[in-house]
Protein backbone atom coordinates (compact mmCIF):
# COMPACT_ATOMS: atom_id res chain seq x y z
CA UNK A 1 0.00 0.00 0.00
CA UNK A 2 3.05 2.47 0.92
CA UNK A 3 4.66 1.39 -2.33
CA UNK A 4 1.28 2.36 -4.01
CA UNK A 5 0.89 5.73 -2.78
CA UNK A 6 4.70 6.36 -3.55
CA UNK A 7 4.20 5.55 -7.59
CA UNK A 8 3.50 9.27 -9.41
CA UNK A 9 0.47 9.51 -10.98
CA UNK A 10 2.07 9.88 -14.20
CA UNK A 11 3.77 6.85 -14.07
CA UNK A 12 0.52 5.18 -13.50
CA UNK A 13 -1.30 7.19 -16.41
CA UNK A 14 1.54 6.02 -18.85
CA UNK A 15 1.73 2.57 -17.99
CA UNK A 16 -2.38 2.50 -18.18
CA UNK A 17 -1.74 4.78 -22.02
CA UNK A 18 0.80 1.95 -22.91
CA UNK A 19 -1.79 -0.97 -21.78
CA UNK A 20 -4.51 0.12 -23.97
CA UNK A 21 -1.74 0.79 -26.93
CA UNK A 22 -1.14 -2.69 -26.74
CA UNK A 23 -4.35 -3.96 -26.73
CA UNK A 24 -5.26 -1.47 -29.38
CA UNK A 25 -2.50 -3.22 -31.41
CA UNK A 26 -3.31 -6.84 -30.58
CA UNK A 27 -6.96 -6.08 -31.91
CA UNK A 28 -6.13 -4.58 -34.99
CA UNK A 29 -3.31 -7.85 -35.49
CA UNK A 30 -6.13 -10.36 -34.91
CA UNK A 31 -8.35 -8.10 -37.42
CA UNK A 32 -5.77 -8.18 -39.71
CA UNK A 33 -5.31 -12.14 -39.48
CA UNK A 34 -8.62 -12.46 -40.14
CA UNK A 35 -9.16 -10.32 -43.23
CA UNK A 36 -6.50 -12.35 -44.67
CA UNK A 37 -7.94 -15.62 -44.17
CA UNK A 38 -11.38 -14.32 -45.28
CA UNK A 39 -9.57 -12.71 -48.59
CA UNK A 40 -7.66 -15.96 -48.86
CA UNK A 41 -10.77 -17.57 -48.65
CA UNK A 42 -13.19 -15.96 -51.23
CA UNK A 43 -10.17 -16.05 -53.29
CA UNK A 44 -10.25 -20.01 -52.90
CA UNK A 45 -14.36 -20.29 -53.50
CA UNK A 46 -14.10 -17.84 -56.63
CA UNK A 47 -11.37 -20.27 -58.40
CA UNK A 48 -13.68 -23.22 -57.63
CA UNK A 49 -16.95 -22.38 -58.95
CA UNK A 50 -17.83 -21.89 -62.39
CA UNK A 51 -18.35 -19.05 -64.49
CA UNK A 52 -22.00 -18.65 -63.74
CA UNK A 53 -21.75 -19.12 -60.45
CA UNK A 54 -18.26 -16.69 -60.02
CA UNK A 55 -20.91 -13.84 -61.84
CA UNK A 56 -23.28 -14.65 -58.90
CA UNK A 57 -21.14 -14.17 -56.45
CA UNK A 58 -20.05 -10.73 -57.92
CA UNK A 59 -23.35 -9.92 -58.62
CA UNK A 60 -26.11 -11.22 -55.42
CA UNK A 61 -23.23 -12.57 -53.25
CA UNK A 62 -24.60 -15.89 -53.21
CA UNK A 63 -24.52 -19.09 -55.44
CA UNK A 64 -26.65 -21.39 -56.80
CA UNK A 65 -25.83 -25.22 -57.08
CA UNK A 66 -27.94 -28.11 -58.23
CA UNK A 67 -27.97 -30.86 -56.00
CA UNK A 68 -26.20 -34.01 -57.35
CA UNK A 69 -28.83 -36.64 -56.05
CA UNK A 70 -32.60 -34.92 -56.47
CA UNK A 71 -31.72 -32.15 -59.44
CA UNK A 72 -33.05 -29.54 -57.08
CA UNK A 73 -31.63 -26.08 -56.55
CA UNK A 74 -30.12 -24.50 -53.65
CA UNK A 75 -28.72 -20.65 -53.36
CA UNK A 76 -25.66 -20.58 -51.03
CA UNK A 77 -25.11 -17.42 -49.29
CA UNK A 78 -22.58 -15.45 -48.14
CA UNK A 79 -22.17 -16.45 -44.37
CA UNK A 80 -21.18 -19.19 -42.10
CA UNK A 81 -24.28 -20.71 -40.75
CA UNK A 82 -28.47 -21.00 -42.35
CA UNK A 83 -26.87 -19.75 -44.82
CA UNK A 84 -28.08 -22.84 -47.32
CA UNK A 85 -32.07 -22.12 -49.31
CA UNK A 86 -33.70 -24.92 -51.11
CA UNK A 87 -35.51 -22.99 -54.07
CA UNK A 88 -38.55 -24.01 -55.70
CA UNK A 89 -39.22 -24.11 -59.57
CA UNK A 90 -39.71 -20.39 -59.40
CA UNK A 91 -36.27 -20.02 -57.26
CA UNK A 92 -37.81 -19.07 -54.67
CA UNK A 93 -36.47 -20.06 -51.22
CA UNK A 94 -38.77 -22.86 -49.49
CA UNK A 95 -36.61 -24.14 -47.19
CA UNK A 96 -33.77 -23.43 -45.28
CA UNK A 97 -30.76 -26.39 -44.53
CA UNK A 98 -27.76 -25.98 -42.68
CA UNK A 99 -24.71 -27.83 -42.41
CA UNK A 100 -21.15 -26.81 -42.14
CA UNK A 101 -17.52 -28.12 -41.90
CA UNK A 102 -16.75 -28.60 -38.42
CA UNK A 103 -14.00 -25.98 -37.13
CA UNK A 104 -14.04 -22.45 -37.33
CA UNK A 105 -14.11 -21.63 -41.19
CA UNK A 106 -14.38 -18.31 -42.73
CA UNK A 107 -16.95 -17.76 -44.99
CA UNK A 108 -15.73 -18.27 -48.46
CA UNK A 109 -14.40 -22.02 -46.99
CA UNK A 110 -17.78 -22.73 -45.38
CA UNK A 111 -19.25 -21.84 -49.05
CA UNK A 112 -17.10 -23.99 -50.96
CA UNK A 113 -17.65 -27.22 -48.97
CA UNK A 114 -21.39 -26.33 -48.66
CA UNK A 115 -21.34 -26.63 -52.45
CA UNK A 116 -18.96 -29.39 -53.19
CA UNK A 117 -21.28 -31.28 -50.96
CA UNK A 118 -24.54 -30.40 -52.56
CA UNK A 119 -23.32 -31.02 -55.97
CA UNK A 120 -21.12 -34.20 -55.23
CA UNK A 121 -22.88 -36.24 -52.18
CA UNK A 122 -26.12 -34.18 -51.44
CA UNK A 123 -27.79 -37.06 -49.75
CA UNK A 124 -24.61 -37.11 -46.99
CA UNK A 125 -24.94 -33.43 -47.02
CA UNK A 126 -28.48 -32.86 -46.27
CA UNK A 127 -28.62 -36.16 -43.70
CA UNK A 128 -26.34 -34.08 -41.20
CA UNK A 129 -28.33 -30.95 -41.92
CA UNK A 130 -30.87 -29.52 -39.94
CA UNK A 131 -33.61 -27.53 -41.61
CA UNK A 132 -34.59 -24.34 -41.10
CA UNK A 133 -38.43 -22.52 -42.09
CA UNK A 134 -37.50 -19.67 -44.55
CA UNK A 135 -40.03 -16.35 -44.12
CA UNK A 136 -42.19 -15.93 -47.29
CA UNK A 137 -41.11 -13.39 -49.58
CA UNK A 138 -43.02 -9.97 -49.50
CA UNK A 139 -44.43 -10.13 -53.31
CA UNK A 140 -42.26 -7.26 -53.89
CA UNK A 141 -39.20 -8.85 -52.74
CA UNK A 142 -40.29 -12.14 -54.73
CA UNK A 143 -39.90 -10.44 -58.10
CA UNK A 144 -37.05 -8.79 -57.50
CA UNK A 145 -34.60 -11.88 -56.97
CA UNK B 1 3.60 -28.27 -60.07
CA UNK B 2 0.27 -30.02 -57.92
CA UNK B 3 -1.29 -28.91 -55.00
CA UNK B 4 -3.31 -29.83 -51.58
CA UNK B 5 -5.31 -27.31 -50.10
CA UNK B 6 -6.18 -28.03 -46.64
CA UNK B 7 -8.86 -25.73 -45.04
CA UNK B 8 -8.75 -25.24 -41.35
CA UNK B 9 -9.14 -22.93 -38.98
CA UNK B 10 -5.94 -20.57 -40.10
CA UNK B 11 -8.00 -20.48 -43.70
CA UNK B 12 -6.84 -22.71 -46.03
CA UNK B 13 -3.14 -23.99 -46.20
CA UNK B 14 -1.50 -25.16 -49.41
CA UNK B 15 0.97 -27.82 -49.86
CA UNK B 16 3.10 -27.76 -53.77
CA UNK B 17 4.68 -30.62 -54.68
CA UNK B 18 6.53 -31.94 -57.99
CA UNK B 19 4.39 -35.33 -59.00
CA UNK B 20 7.77 -36.41 -60.28
CA UNK B 21 9.44 -36.32 -56.87
CA UNK B 22 8.75 -39.53 -55.41
CA UNK B 23 9.27 -38.21 -51.91
CA UNK B 24 7.50 -35.52 -52.28
CA UNK B 25 4.42 -38.05 -53.98
CA UNK B 26 4.53 -40.18 -51.45
CA UNK B 27 4.53 -37.28 -49.03
CA UNK B 28 1.07 -35.78 -50.70
CA UNK B 29 -0.13 -39.64 -50.42
CA UNK B 30 0.73 -39.82 -47.03
CA UNK B 31 -1.55 -36.65 -46.48
CA UNK B 32 -3.99 -37.47 -48.71
CA UNK B 33 -4.64 -40.88 -46.45
CA UNK B 34 -4.18 -39.23 -43.09
CA UNK B 35 -6.53 -36.36 -43.90
CA UNK B 36 -9.40 -38.68 -45.26
CA UNK B 37 -9.06 -41.15 -42.11
CA UNK B 38 -10.08 -37.79 -39.98
CA UNK B 39 -13.33 -36.98 -41.45
CA UNK B 40 -11.52 -34.89 -44.00
CA UNK B 41 -13.05 -34.83 -47.91
CA UNK B 42 -10.89 -34.42 -50.89
CA UNK B 43 -12.63 -33.40 -54.07
CA UNK B 44 -10.87 -32.76 -57.23
CA UNK B 45 -12.12 -30.21 -59.85
CA UNK B 46 -12.13 -30.31 -64.24
CA UNK B 47 -10.86 -27.83 -66.41
CA UNK B 48 -14.91 -27.54 -67.05
CA UNK B 49 -15.34 -26.20 -63.22
CA UNK B 50 -16.88 -29.55 -62.72
CA UNK B 51 -16.12 -31.05 -59.38
CA UNK B 52 -15.56 -34.49 -58.46
CA UNK B 53 -14.80 -36.56 -54.70
CA UNK B 54 -11.39 -38.13 -54.60
CA UNK B 55 -11.91 -41.78 -52.91
CA UNK B 56 -8.14 -42.29 -53.56
CA UNK B 57 -5.16 -40.46 -54.13
CA UNK B 58 -4.40 -39.62 -57.98
CA UNK B 59 -0.95 -38.71 -58.60
CA UNK B 60 -2.31 -36.66 -62.08
CA UNK B 61 -4.14 -34.49 -60.26
CA UNK B 62 -3.34 -30.79 -60.63
CA UNK B 63 -5.31 -29.35 -57.32
CA UNK B 64 -7.26 -31.06 -54.23
CA UNK B 65 -8.90 -29.66 -51.64
CA UNK B 66 -10.01 -30.78 -48.42
CA UNK B 67 -12.93 -30.23 -46.35
CA UNK B 68 -13.59 -30.80 -42.34
CA UNK B 69 -16.58 -33.34 -41.77
CA UNK B 70 -19.59 -32.02 -42.04
CA UNK B 71 -22.29 -31.39 -39.30
CA UNK B 72 -25.68 -30.04 -38.81
CA UNK B 73 -25.55 -26.07 -37.51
Amino acid sequence: MVVWLTVPASWIGRAALHLIHAVQAAQSRRRARFESRAVRGITLLREWLSPQQRQQLECFNHIEVIGCDSGKSYRIQHGVCQNVLELDGDGCPRMGWCFIPEGNLVPGDVMLAQKIALETNERRALAVAKQFLVPPLLPHVAATT
Amino acid sequence: MATQIVMDHTGDTRHHFDAKDLKALAEAERRFKALTANGFTAATRQASGDVSLARSFDPNTEETVFYPRLVGG
